[in-house]
């Protein structure tokens, strides 16, 4: 399958949700560049359209910073899969392949067929990002001309939450992943409203931690 | 947004940590592979975090305005399962995100 063809269904997604993305961006106040500047530096969807309200309010760096890692902690598990079939050189093609490492990218590189050249994984990984560039030029640009309010639009990010968590659920080892996070979201939304996400987090890393002790014996621990 | 210094620190801070959970099992893969309470973590938290943000979102947009939870309910139903039946992340965003802008903006809600 030639390049192009792997990668038009991603771009069928990158460039409308991209084009989302930088009208939002430019419609909170901001430059059309910083809207581009953020596809091209962070280059991660979810977390992008999270900062959106962040930094409209104006939120500290630290903030930020932490909502990304809640986000993307996920991507934290993506290299390990791929840590034999990256090219260990040239080291900015490594890098570059690293840097790029979305949820589109990892599922096309995991699914292309082992005698895939290194040439080709770079060239969907730079592919993939130039529709997601693309698509935020184009909508920064239309966001910096027009003046459409559409009350709800930002709901673009739930409707990306609610299909991450099915893309999850689908590959799951156990249901009590969703369970757990319900039942921590209720208790700290009781709790602390306020930091309602931050307190579920930990008492649901607290959870895993309990029923993964409970189901391993010592002997297993290597 | 309009502070430029600020906007480009915070790209580059949330660039920088996304980095780093990229680059992570390239740098440290072997010691992640040693410790399979790590790799457990790594199977559990991923589909946890996730419903715990869709939750958390789905919460803050009800609380944005008077009607109740129903319109977000309705549309985040409408995304799960055009996704979960038709696979097509677009179509389930785009789907979501306009059952939910039409019923907030037509009036109902």
């Amino acid at each position: 399958m030639s390049v192009m063809a792997m990668t038009t269904p991603v771009a069928m997604g990158y460039i409308p949700l991209g084009t989302v993305f930088g009208f939002l961006f430019v419609q909170a106040g901001a430059d059309w560049w910083l809207a581009i500047l953020s596809s091209v530096v962070v280059y991660a969807g979810a977390a992008q359209y999270m900062m959106i309200p962040m930094l409209a309010a104006g939120m500290p760096i630290s903030a930020i910073a932490f909502a990304t890692l809640v986000v993307n902690l996920r991507h934290m598990f993506y290299g390990l899969s791929l840590l034999g079939s990256f090219p260990r050189k040239p080291r900015a093609v490594r890098a570059y392949l690293i840097f790029a490492l979305t949820d589109e990218t990892y599922s096309l590189l995991t699914t292309m067929p082992r005698d895939t050249s290194h040439r080709q994984m770079v060239l969907v990984a730079m592919l993939n990002q130039c529709w997601w560039v693309l698509g935020t030029a184009a909508g920064a640009l239309i966001g910096a001309r027009a003046q459409i309010t559409l009350s709800g639009l930002d709901f673009v990010l739930a409707a990306l939450f609610a299909v991450l968590t099915v893309e999850q659920w689908r590959s799951r080892h156990s249901a009590a992943p969703l369970w757990v996070a319900l039942v921590a979201y209720a208790l700290a939304f009781m709790l602390a409203p306020d930091h309602a996400l931050v307190v579920a987090i930990a008492l649901s890393i607290a959870a895993a931690t309990l029923l993964q002790a409970r189901r391993s014996p010592a002997g297993e621990r290597a | 947004m309009t502070d430029v210094t600020y906007v480009v620190t915070a790209i580059f801070a949330a660039g920088l940590v996304t980095l780093g959970l990229r680059a992570l099992p390239f740098i440290a893969g072997d010691w992640l592979n040693k410790h399979p309470f790590v790799q457990r973590l790594g199977r559990f938290l991923p589909l946890a975090i996730m419903t715990l943000l869709l939750v958390h979102y789905v919460v803050g947009a009800a609380q944005s305005h008077e009607h109740g939870p129903w319109p977000e309910l309705v549309a985040v139903a409408l995304a799960i399962v055009l996704q979960w039946f038709a696979r097509n992340p677009l179509l389930s965003i785009v789907g979501g995100t306009l059952a939910y802008v039409a019923m907030r903006n037509a009036g109902w809600f």
